[in-house]
């Protein structure tokens, strides 16, 4: 499986993440909502997972190598947790 | 019909083409303000036209489209597909109409109720602009989000993939990656934002709005696979504020001086300039007032323009518009002004096609007398004589190119009608077709261009409705479930060639015989002896046709018999390819010229005849006896087919009695799979002869196709090998 929880409280997404990772990401981001996505060396990400993605406003960790990934949907993902942290008491400190 | 309506037809017909080019263009480029203008020009115009023959059907439809696009022009609308659809299928209509009064001379009487459902379409389009509201509702944000990108997008597109897309296998984000010209991408959830417990995550909740820099076409095409959830709206400039009326003003001056780059009309210059400089010291810019009076200093009339217009342009700052248009910079010409650019009244080719026809009479006298004096003992004479000729021949041949250039469009401007077209056919139909077009920009005569058109519709309804199979039987066959229909033009030394191809069932020679025989088209006996390509041809046979039903499209006895006879109007040919499971070619050669037919001339009954090079297969001389009577008709036998002698009597009166013995000349005709044979005296030469068409008593008379004038005077008939065939 391509979603793993790492023990540093991160969520991996790693190579290609197929439609199935949908639910395992969402599992995970429900129970730990606050927990930040590390994609640097994710190269797909299937529509499904990046839904979860934006609904989550996950915060992600840095940028991943695919030029489509980091051109069109890293900024809807940066969009999304912006908007999340907007509503925050305490805005944490930018990525 | 009355001198006014006569009027009235040239008019509109120009005028429905020109809205119908400015349409077309504006889908591509729907920011063109000037286009627009033309073109809501020329729908204004042809409502006042249709006033003045109170043709109130014609001007009511028009007046209802007017309303319709009238947001546009102020901005407030975009110019949507729907919008486009609905404007060409309005101007499809008035086409109708003005068919119907060439036809019978007189206003169609069932207008009103067309008029009627034309108005009606439009009447929805409210509902439509409602939905371009609700598009604009989307196209606002996104042009927010993406500020830097707005203004180099061209198309906004919106794609609302179903709840259970991927269950299907869709993964709609990364299909976007591949979107031509993909400028910027959002993602919009359907909900302001569904709560992450409640969650479905193989339900798609979003919608997808991207911007664009490729052409409406480029995506209307790319997003067939997406069906009907996908938006495509054009923008247009965000500003479409009017221009200052100082730069209006130059801007007309600018106009003015390109309209008259060709012609010398030398009094223009000192208006403009006057008219320049004026408002420009109104408006305290002495600076560029002295510009445009330097400008107008140079002496030399071509250079004064030149200068005037960049002076012009670089106080209207207007020069570097590359940017506007980056496809022309790629190379493509832009269709509209290519063909816009010269606006020459009909009458006036008519008249240079006349003075041709007469110079090329002069040229062939000059060949005639040289020919003369080399008999005679001046042969310095002779050669003089010969090169004169030469010269003139090709000035003459030079001349008449140029002339007939004038006359000759891109085919593209029929083609680009039919990519909706096929879409929206196959649909109706429950199956999925995309149209290929290739080599678009091969030229033919206007005529042609024009008469294109309707055959063409025909050949790719009958592809469509007979040739392409429903999705479901597709994938059985092991072939792609949208069927590939194939429109080539080409460019052979004269001819253009163009063919429809698809990827359907083909033609089956058993059911085309079965239904042949059915329809008593052709005998059962007759059937039995005809090759594969002979009985495919039978299709167009009038009354041929395999449906028993009719369905919406075609099988309404209208055939490819139509097809045929709208190809062999413009002195072209149709044939017909096909192999069962694998698809079908309909083929149209056509002269790339209509006014430009070669010839061979022949003496018959004294007269000298021209027969179109075209028809002839052959010239031979056989000896008489091979010729054998039969019934009341003769034949002979040549490379093992039996080829029927015309009676010549019937066409040109009584023939000499010739000798019972020696040999006899004949030339042996092909039209469609008809083969037949002249007798003739003699054989002449082959010469290229602008036909002039019979008029008076002799329009009309059958088996002539026009005359043209020989070397020594005669006059030269020049047959039409269809009807003499028949």
């Amino acid at each position: 499986m391509s979603v793993t929880w790492r023990d540093d409280a991160t969520i991996w997404l790693d190579g290609d993440c197929p439609v199935e990772d949908a639910e395992p990401l969402l599992r995970l981001l429900q129970s730990n909502p606050d927990s930040v996505v590390d994609w640097q060396t994710c190269s797909h990400l299937h529509s499904a997972v990046i839904q979860v993605l934006v609904i989550a406003q996950a915060r992600m960790d840095g940028l991943p190598g695919s030029p489509f990934l980091r051109d069109h949907i890293a900024p809807l993902l940066m969009q999304a947790n912006a908007d999340k942290r907007a509503f925050e008491p305490r805005p944490e400190m930018p990525m | 019909m009355n001198e006014f309506l006569d009027q009235f037809l040239i008019e509109s017909r120009e005028l429905v083409e020109q809205a119908t080019t400015d349409l077309l263009w504006l889908e591509a480029h729907p920011r063109d303000e000037h286009r627009l203008n033309e073109f809501l020009r020329a729908l204004h115009t042809l409502k006042g036209a249709a006033g003045i023959v109170e043709f109130a059907a014609m001007a009511q439809t028009l007046h209802a489209a007017e309303d319709a696009l009238s947001g546009v022009r102020s901005g407030q609308k975009a110019l949507t597909q729907v919008l486009v659809t609905e404007s060409l299928n309005c101007l499809d209509q008035i086409s109708v109409w003005l068919d119907g009064i060439q036809a019978d001379g007189e206003i169609p009487a069932d207008a009103a109720a067309a008029a009627e459902a034309t108005m009606a379409l439009f009447r929805q389009t409210p509902v439509e602009a409602g939905a371009t509201e609700t598009l604009a509702n989307w196209i606002e944000p996104l042009l927010a989000k993406f500020p830097s990108l707005a203004p180099a997008s061209r198309v906004a597109i919106r794609y609302t993939p179903a709840i259970d897309c991927f269950f299907h296998g869709e993964d709609p984000l990364n299909a976007f990656s591949r979107l031509p010209g993909l400028l910027a991408m959002d993602l919009i959830l359907r909900e302001a934002l569904p709560s992450l417990t409640d969650l479905a995550p193989y339900d798609c909740v979003f919608s997808i709005a991207a911007l664009s820099l490729a052409s409406t076409e480029t995506l209307e095409q790319w997003v067939q696979a997406f069906g009907d959830s996908a938006e495509i709206v054009p923008l247009r400039a965000a500003s479409s504020a009017p221009l200052p009326l100082l730069q209006q003003i130059l801007q007309a001056q600018i106009e003015l001086l390109e309209v008259e780059r060709e012609a010398s009309a030398p009094g223009i210059v000192p208006s403009i300039v006057r008219t320049a400089v004026n408002v420009l010291r109104h408006d305290g810019r002495m600076d560029e007032a002295g510009l445009i009076e330097k400008a107008a200093g140079e002496t030399e009339l071509g250079r004064q323009r030149t200068e005037l217009l960049a002076a012009l342009k670089h106080i209207l700052r207007i020069e570097p518009r590359k940017e506007d248009h980056p496809s022309w910079a790629a190379g493509e010409v832009p269709v509209g002004t290519a063909t816009r650019g010269v606006r020459v009244e009909f009458g006036r080719i008519d008249k240079l096609v006349k003075l041709i026809s007469e110079l090329i009479v002069v040229k062939n006298d000059i060949g005639y007398s040289a020919d003369l004096a080399r008999r005679t003992p001046e042969r310095v004479l002779a050669s003089k004589l010969k090169d004169q000729h030469a010269i003139l021949d090709r000035l003459a041949d030079q001349l008449q190119r140029s002339i007939l250039d004038i006359r000759v469009f891109p085919l593209r401007q029929v083609f680009q009608r039919f990519p909706r077209l096929v879409r929206e056919m196959a649909t109706s139909l429950g199956k999925s077709a995309r149209l290929v077009i290739e080599g678009e920009a091969t030229e033919a005569d206007k005529t042609i261009v024009e008469g294109l058109f309707e055959p063409l519709l025909h050949v790719l309804r009958n592809a469509i409705d007979h040739g392409v199979e429903q999705p479901e039987v597709r994938v059985a066959a092991g072939k792609q479930p949208t069927a590939i229909i194939f429109l080539r033009a080409s460019r052979t030394s004269n001819q253009v060639i163009i063919e429809v191809e698809d990827d359907g069932n083909g033609i089956d020679a058993d059911i085309v015989k079965q239904a042949a025989i059915q329809r008593r088209v052709v005998s059962p006996l007759a059937a039995a002896s005809m090759t594969h390509e002979a009985i495919i041809d039978l299709i167009f046979e009038p009354g041929f046709s395999t449906t028993v039903e009719t369905t919406a499209l075609s099988g309404r006895g209208m055939g490819m018999e139509a097809v045929r006879t709208s190809i062999e109007r413009l002195n072209g040919r149709v044939g017909v390819e096909s192999a069962v499971g694998q698809g079908t070619i309909v083929r149209f050669s056509l002269p790339f010229t209509i006014m430009l037919t070669r010839i061979i001339t022949v003496e018959t009954a004294g007269q000298v005849f021209g027969i179109p090079v075209d028809a002839v297969v052959e010239t031979i001389t056989i000896p008489r006896q091979r010729i054998s009577p039969i019934g009341r008709e003769r034949a002979f036998i040549h490379r093992h087919r039996t080829i029927p002698l015309i009676r010549t009597t019937d066409i040109f009166g009584e023939v000499k009695k010739a000798h019972a013995e020696g040999d006899v000349n004949v030339v042996i005709l092909r039209v469609d799979s008809e083969w037949a044979a002249m007798q003739v005296e003699s054989f002449g030469t082959t010469m290229d002869v602008m036909l002039n068409p019979l008029e008076g008593v002799m329009a009309g008379m059958a088996g002539i196709s026009g005359t043209s004038l020989l070397g020594d005077g005669r006059v030269l008939i020049v047959l039409d090998p269809q009807e003499l065939v028949r």
